[in-house]
């Protein structure tokens, strides 16, 4: 028995790990910014706490509290230059950001030890850390998502001509939505640093963009579950057979193109809908 | 006394003059007519009071503060709201939030606070929602309050809307042809709903098709052509002019 959850322990790590970056694309997707940047803030949290670690010694904590920082600056100083793009626009310019991050990492073979990656960080995270983060990162959104900020975000991604028009300042939330955004992506980044002993710049591209964005796809984007639930099932999965642990890749793309055609708003909203909609009809044959 | 004035408001898209040299004041309290024939420039006053388009010429005061290229959140908090001609609800949205969005203006929880989701935050959309639920009552949407928005008939969706901008609290209300597609009934309910809004002190500007309805609730009245004042008054003298009514019937010298 113990030694069947001992196998189990990577997959969790790994699902900590990304449902916090999986959040970390929600938000911005949540507020009607088409942003795929996710991965290179992840990325540059990564590398800001790996190298503090290996090259400064300096203690995790420290190097974690950076590493959140970076991403947050980042995702800031990108929410500039986004916020007079639209669509599908934002999506090819965040890409683009994703690229000049893996160009510079390993043309700054000094810093970061370009395409070899950063070797040698001290393992200093474990699953309960990643627990207890994933766990406060899905409180924040789900607070967030409850309260003023989620009400101004929703109304912002469904009409922002109705947004405005009801006092609500685009610009301010979308700025808000993206420094929480790079906040979480650098937080995690971060942790997987100290976590996994060895980063690569590969490890934050176009591979890891898909997936972060197949798991909201999937779960759905209007509500917090959706990402929980979206990683959960993409990370499970693939694992109960040999044969798709080894095609994750296709499997991905198979589930997502049924999941789209079929439950366009995500497994766990096309859920929600339906109770609500079910309640709904209850209270309607009760009252008539 | 303040008041919403428009002074010498001009906008023109390309070639095409959509409002030239246009003067309206809408007084506290009172309920202000803008009638025309379609294209005559009508919704396009509405967004350049709003924000939603650049303004060419002229400016627009509240009160004494100029608005004039405010952006359009600003606007809203400087004490203006309106509704739309092709109604724009949130759809899948509940009736409720749609209204409870409105009232996003005077939410006053700090971000930490709404972040962190601490009681003060939540405090507050327990009162919204309150808030909300009473707003509904008025407007007579009570039994709907959790169903979508987009889900509802075209009388009910315009009344969401409209208690959607009532919520913002608004010293100034705009309405974009809000009883088109109504019946009698409905449209008379409506009429009650915005004779209490001037009642309470707050400036409505009304654009209407129907001729009937401006000159039963508006105490003024002004008519657009062609992006051009060509009349104003009381309403039965401005109604019976030949020149408003040749506009109305498309001829020349009917
Ligand atoms: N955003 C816009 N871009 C270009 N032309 C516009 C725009 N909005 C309105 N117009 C033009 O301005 C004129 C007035 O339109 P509008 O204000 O909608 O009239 P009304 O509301 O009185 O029916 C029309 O000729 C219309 O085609
Ligand atoms: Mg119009």
């Amino acid at each position: 028995m113990n030694s069947f959850v001992a196998g189990y322990i990577p997959l969790f790590d790994l699902y900590c790990l990304h449902v916090g970056l999986a959040l970390s694309q929600y938000i911005v997707l949540r507020v009607g910014v088409f942003s795929l940047a996710t991965a290179a803030f992840a990325g540059i949290g990564a590398y800001t706490a790996g190298i503090l670690a290996v090259d400064l010694g300096m203690h995790p904590v420290i190097g974690v509290i950076a590493g959140t920082a970076t991403g947050m600056a980042a995702a800031i100083f990108l929410s500039i230059p986004l916020a007079r793009l639209r669509g599908v626009y934002q999506a090819i310019a965040t890409v683009a950001f994703i690229q000049i991050c893996l160009s510079l990492n390993i043309y700054s073979e000094n810093l970061t030890g370009g395409a070899m990656g950063l070797n040698n960080i001290p393992k200093t995270v474990g699953t309960l850390t990643l627990f207890i983060f994933a766990a406060l990162a899905t409180y924040l959104i789900w607070s967030l998502e409850k309260g003023r900020i989620g009400r101004a975000f929703n109304t912002i991604r469904q009409d922002e001509a109705v947004a405005a028009s009801l006092g609500i300042s685009i610009r301010k939330h979308q700025m808000l939505a993206f420094a929480i955004s790079g906040a979480l992506a650098g937080l995690f980044g971060g942790l997987e640093a100290y976590h996994s002993y060895a980063i690569d710049p590969k490890q934050f591209g176009f591979h890891l963009l898909i997936t972060i964005l197949s798991y909201v796809i999937f779960g759905g984007r209007n509500s917090v579950i959706g990402p929980l639930v979206g990683a959960a099932f993409l990370i499970i999965l693939p694992e109960l057979a040999r044969p798709l642990a080894e095609n994750r890749m296709v499997i991905y793309g198979i589930m997502l193109i049924l999941v789209i055609n079929y439950m366009p708003k995500g497994v766990a909203d096309t859920a929600i809908d339906a109770l609500k909609a079910r309640k709904l009809k209850a209270r309607g044959a009760a009252s008539s | 006394m303040t008041a919403l004035q428009l002074t010498n408001l001009s906008k023109s898209f390309g070639g095409v003059i959509a409002s030239e040299a246009v003067n309206i004041e809408v007084p506290a309290g009172k309920i202000i007519g803008l009638i025309g024939p379609n294209g005559a420039g009508k919704t396009t006053i509405v967004n350049l009071i709003t924000g939603m388009l650049p303004v060419s010429g002229g400016t627009i005061h509240v009160g004494e503060t100029d608005i004039t290229h405010a952006p359009a959140h600003e606007i809203c908090r400087a004490g203006l709201a309106r509704t739309f001609q092709n109604t724009r609800l949130l759809s899948e949205a509940s009736v409720l939030d749609n209204v409870m969005i409105g009232l996003h203006r005077h939410e006053t929880s700090s971000t930490f606070a709404a972040l962190l989701g601490l009681p003060s935050a939540g405090r507050e959309t327990q009162e919204l929602r309150t808030q909300s639920m009473e707003l509904l009552d008025r407007f007579g949407l009570t039994e709907f309050a959790d169903y979508p928005a987009g889900g509802l008939s075209y009388g009910h969706q315009r009344k969401v809307e409209m208690a959607r901008a009532v919520a913002t609290d608004p010293d100034f209300i705009l309405l974009d042809e809000p009883i088109a597609g109504m019946n009698d009934v409905e449209s008379d309910a409506l009429a009650d709903i915005f004779r209490g809004v001037a009642k309470d002190g707050k400036g409505v500007l009304l654009i209407e098709h129907n001729v009937r309805f401006v000159a039963k609730l508006c105490s003024y009245v002004y008519v657009l052509d062609s992006g051009r004042l060509i009349s104003e008054g009381a309403p039965d003298h401005v109604l019976n002019e030949p020149l408003v009514i040749s506009a109305y019937l498309g001829g020349d010298d009917a």
